[in-house]
């Protein structure tokens, strides 16, 4: 018969929905509506786990999130997950789930030597016993083995499958916990006209409120700065084959104006010893299992309690036929013992439980010392008071107070706007505190870290009286449950020990997360290749199209380079580069920063920026141009251009574009206010391609409307125009050194340009080139870079840019450009390196006279950009070296040590290529 | 929540950056100027984007037309998917009808305009940002089932 613990009526299952599921490879059934805690109970399994440390049997103990035995492996491959708490996971058909942190079976398990060594095991026994070898080293062999020998599930090994998302959400009234307390603020809020959302970790009641937002199956983990309230729903756990555009959990984000939290009280142990025993579980998740799932825990019962809350669970347990034994009293008969109808054992106390798979009996005894008797049972029901849930409260910087007559500690004040109501506040029955029985075996406080109360007591007599020190040297609480029916027993045992209030000892601090956050909802739908968000120019696509490698510049996806079918990157670069330097390419040069400026006093608030003059460029012309930061050292270079009167168009480079509109933007809001200037970035308003090599002109003349000749178009000249009639701007400017032009377009008809330039490229053998091809053209050429070069070390003399400084006007950076260590000798200066013997350029290596000498040996620059130049056919190099313009024709060493590559090397000038700009000019 | 959420590019012919003094534009922060087929969304003190023709009286006007990309949702669900990537509150007592706001969506800079009609929403991105952004929105917008309409021009109603 399947279910034989399934009582025939009542609870909230449905029963004409079975369900079919395993667990250890075992077949059972049970109902819609279940947990798989309460399905395995109603198949009798008591048996679930096994121990973190001593591998000791367990089983069911609670009904709820604070589950601190019932974890097991859910699933399979990919989508395993670890450590799942049985008696929160809904039952759906076909759930897989194994026990975990047992070997080779659960009833057989090789680990449970553990428990037979545990003498030597006490609290931080191995801080104590790993101490030899005293090498770091030693400690992370141990720490392997011990790894292995604890720890619960295993994570899955393979890429996580599914898909996470985050939720903000908004509200006047958020209301944690959708027991009655909840409901009624919940509806109470409602009706007094508030925006209402209610959390609540189970499923769905069926019950709506009239204008609550409900969130079900959602659990509020953490409360942030100004009421943002953390939440994680599981969207799709509960379901057989869950939707495929679902997530399979959404990270909520609620900011409220207040917080109510309904949170209710989580029941809490006694520490005796066998407390541990399979089929001993608190006495409330007994009477939940018995109402809620229909479900009977045992057939035999013994209830133990210090308070009158297990009065409902014994009579529960009566009603639905299990045989209650005995309920043993702590206090002196009351009340409730009288009118119960139960056998009721008073003044006493279980000492000690029997049994190994699963509770067989209980030794019960008078509190003041008398003969112990023996009772048979399967089940305990063991209910040592409530905790008030406020782990919300405190993480909203709540106060706590002591309550002696609940024996717990409940909420006091908040600076927030943060209510607690219900059990939460501690609207809980009285109870005597009793925390632990004196006798023998392992009494265990905290079940999931296998705590003791021994462990406890030795912590306090080593010295570790400081209730946050005893949490770390015993691991108290520091389980996946955070100790949630631990923690106050743990407490209260130290304050015992050491002979002092339990207000004295204090709690440890309550952190988020409440639960454990399932990692894969934490960064949601930002993962993956949508870590950061990826810019994408208007050619994207035809270069995709075209097979081009692409590199990220910044968030930029550029084209690196467009390998030909059996053509290596590199191989494919160097054709590039010759190609540019013989006929002519075409480079994607919209990433580029652009800046437009406007206004009446533009021109003189450029000329405050760049250290070369400005004001004199005319209309129609460009000039390259260098800034500095306010220290003197290069910001970025880049071109003006002047568009009208006082009109110009900046750009910067890549990397750079939003640090010099930042740096604009200060300087006029900041600075000089009172400039009529305007600036804003038109990055995203132009696509733009580069044309360069000697037939650029024939290409440029092919699609535009206007005369291009060098007398018409001189270098440096800048039009309108239309470009393959696009409304265009034509730009003569140059990167590679070669003759070349820049189109720029609306980035809307991007492609369209560059299909154009490619197509009346044709016939002059034009090809695409990427950054790689660019990069070599521009190191040939002695062109320096933002990063490598212009590190942020560099002023505009040390990159040999020193005649830009303009001698008659100020700029921004020039006043501190006079310090000494500026000017003085000895400055690492640009230069430009050729490989001799042919070796190839080691990468980032550092220049040294005579690459022999011990180390530390002392270094003369390092290099900063190479490539193989395929136009020279040789290795080069541009490099900062400590007087590096004195020193071309030196031999010098380029060496590597974390290479292992030394290359003898030839100190010349920056520039391999033209060095008079016939190429550019002409 | 019956009615179906829609998504669609909204094309834009032309767009301006306002700055300076620009008689005629609201100054009050996220506020939107309408008047016939001119939009104006706030973008700041003396700055304003303007969607339409370039307004001549301003101080200065900045061709924008194709910096940025637009996408209109429409229906009961269009600010649960923009709220998965975007911190505003968009109950309309918080975020009224035609007006503005500036923030992020998911790590991207946007702007958000709620029209006249209050359950549509368009969010402004750079265009070098919006197929990310589509893909997001795309993502998010499937579990609604969401329909992807045939691009449009913009129209603040």
């Amino acid at each position: 018969m399947t279910q034989p613990f399934r009582l025939a009526q009542g609870g909230a299952v449905d029963r004409a929905r079975p369900l079919a599921f395993t667990f250890d490879g075992a077949r059972f059934e049970g109902y819609a509506g279940d947990t798989l805690a309460s399905a395995l109970l109603a198949n009798g399994v008591h048996l679930v786990a096994r121990s973190f440390k001593y591998h000791r049997p367990r089983g069911i103990y609670t009904a709820g999130a604070e589950e601190p035995n019932a974890l097991v492996q859910l699933g399979m491959g990919a989508r395993s997950e670890p450590n799942v708490r049985a008696t929160t996971l809904e039952l759906f058909d076909g759930l897989s789930a194994e026990s975990q942190n047992r070997w080779p079976s659960l009833r057989f398990d090789a680990g449970a030597l553990n428990d037979a060594f545990s003498p030597l095991m006490p609290a931080g026994f191995y801080y104590k016993t790993f101490m030899w070898p005293a090498t770091p080293r030693g400690w992370l062999r141990y720490e392997h083995l011990i790894r292995r020998m604890a720890g619960m599930g295993r994570a899955a090994s393979e890429p996580d499958p599914d898909a996470y998302e985050h939720q903000y959400a908004h509200c006047d009234v958020l209301v944690v916990g959708g027991g009655p307390a909840g409901i009624e603020a919940a509806r109470f809020a409602a009706q007094a006209g508030r925006r209402v959302i209610l959390c609540d970790e189970g499923p769905p009641s069926g019950r709506d409120i009239a204008d609550v937002t409900l969130l079900s199956r959602t659990t509020a983990f953490g409360i942030y700065d100004d009421l943002m309230v953390g939440a994680l729903e599981r969207v799709t756990d509960h379901l057989a084959s869950p939707p495929e555009r679902e997530p399979r959990r959404r990270l909520w984000k609620i900011r409220a104006r207040e917080v109510v939290l309904a949170t209710g009280a989580i029941e809490r142990g006694i520490a005796y010893a066998g407390n541990d025993r399979p089929g001993t579980m608190l006495a409330g998740a007994a009477k939940t299992y018995l109402e809620r799932y229909a479900v009977r825990p045992g057939s035999r019962a013994v209830v133990f309690t210090n308070n009158d809350s297990a009065y409902a669970a014994a009579q529960a347990l009566m009603s639905a036929g299990v045989d209650v034994a005995a309920v043993v009293d702590a206090r002196p008969e009351g009340e409730a013992a009288r009118r119960c109808g139960l056998r009721v054992i008073a003044s006493s106390a279980i000492v000690n439980a029997n049994g190994r798979l699963r509770v067989s009996s209980v030794d019960v005894a008078p509190l003041d010392g008398g003969r112990a008797r023996c009772i048979d049972c399967d089940l305990v029901c063991v209910s040592g008071g409530f905790n008030p849930a406020v782990h919300l409260w405190s993480q909203a910087r709540g106060t706590l107070r002591y309550d002696e007559r609940l024996a717990a500690f409940l909420p006091d004040a908040c600076p927030l706007p943060v209510r607690i109501v219900g059990a939460a506040a501690g609207e809980l029955d009285a109870v005597r505190a009793l925390w632990s029985v004196r006798s023998k075996g392992k009494r265990f406080v905290d079940l999931m870290n296998d705590v003791t109360a021994d462990d406890v007591a030795l912590a306090a007599r080593e010295g570790y009286t400081a209730v946050e020190h005893l949490k770390r040297y015993t691991t108290l609480g520091m389980g996946p449950d955070q100790g949630k029916t631990s923690g106050v027993v743990g407490l209260a045992l130290l304050a015992e020990a050491r002979g002092v209030s339990i207000p004295d000892v204090g709690t440890t601090t309550f952190r988020p997360p409440y639960t454990p956050v399932t990692l894969g909802a934490v960064p949601g739908s930002e993962q993956g290749a949508h870590l950061a968000p990826t810019r994408r120019s208007a050619m994207h696509d035809w270069h995709a199209e075209r097979g081009a490698r692409f590199v990220t510049a910044g968030l930029w996806l550029r084209p690196h380079s467009y390998p030909r079918a059996g053509e290596s990157e590199d191989d494919a670069a160097n054709r590039e580069a010759r190609n540019v330097r013989a006929n002519v390419g075409v480079v994607d040069v919209s990433t580029l920063g652009k800046i437009e400026i406007a206004g009446r006093d533009a021109a003189a608030f450029l000329n405050r920026i760049y250290v070369n003059t400005i004001d004199s460029l005319a209309t129609g012309r460009c000039r390259y141009g260098v800034m500095l930061r306010d220290d003197g050292m290069v910001l970025d270079d880049g071109t003006v251009t002047r568009l009208g009167p006082s009109h110009y168009l900046l750009t910067t480079t890549t990397v750079n574009a939003v640090k010099v509109m930042q740096h604009i933007e200060y300087l006029l809001q900041v600075v000089w206010p009172e400039l009529a200037v305007f600036a804003t970035s038109v990055t995203e308003q132009w696509a733009a391609a580069a044309i360069s090599g000697p037939r650029a002109r024939d290409v440029v003349a092919a699609l535009v409307d206007i005369d291009v000749s060098n007398a018409a178009f001189p270098f440096l000249a800048v039009a309108s125009c239309r470009a393959a009639s696009l409304p265009a701007r034509l730009f003569r400017m140059s990167y590679s050194g070669e003759l070349a032009y820049e189109l720029h377009v609306r980035a809307d008809r991007g492609r369209e340009l560059w299909e154009a330039i490619v197509k009346a490229g044709e016939p002059f053998g034009l090809m695409p080139y990427g950054t790689e091809a660019m990069g070599t053209l521009r190191i040939e050429k002695g062109h320096i870079v933002v990063g490598p070069e212009a590190d942020g070390r560099t002023t505009a003399d040390d990159l040999g840019l020193g005649k830009l400084v303009s001698g008659a006007k100020w700029c921004v950076g020039k006043p501190l450009l006079a310090r000494p260590a500026l000017t003085e000798a000895g400055r690492w200066q640009l230069v430009g390196l050729t490989a001799l013997d042919g070796a190839p350029m080691p990468r980032a290596a550092k220049l040294v006279a005579d690459p022999a000498r011990a180390t530390p040996n002392p270094m003369l620059g390092h290099v900063t950009s190479w490539c193989y130049s395929p136009n020279l056919e040789k290795w080069i190099a541009l490099a900062l070296l400590a007087d590096g313009r004195r020193r071309h024709g030196e031999t010098l060493w380029a060496v590597s040590p974390l290479a292992g590559a030394r290359v003898r090397v030839k100190v010349g000038p920056s520039c391999f290529i033209d060095p008079e700009g016939a190429r550019l000019r002409g | 929540m019956a009615d179906r959420l829609v998504v669609f590019e909204a094309t834009i012919a032309s767009a301006w950056n306002v700055q300076g003094e620009a008689p005629g534009l609201s100054s009050a922060p996220n506020a939107v100027s309408r008047e016939g087929s001119v939009t104006a969304f706030w973008l700041g003190p003396r700055s304003w984007l303007v969607l339409g023709k370039s307004p001549g009286e301003a101080t200065a006007a900045f061709d924008v037309s194709a910096s940025r990309v637009a996408y209109t949702l429409s229906g009961s669900h269009a600010a649960t998917v923009l709220n998965k990537h975007c911190p505003l509150d968009f109950h309309p007592s918080a975020f009224p009808p035609a007006t503005c706001a500036q923030s992020l969506f998911g790590q991207v800079n946007a702007l958000y305009y709620r029209h006249a009609a209050a359950e549509a929403i368009t969010i402004f991105v750079a265009r070098s940002f919006a197929r990310d952004v589509a893909h997001h929105l795309d993502a998010s917008a499937a579990q609604y089932g969401a329909e992807w309409a045939a691009p449009r021009p913009f129209v603040a109603d």
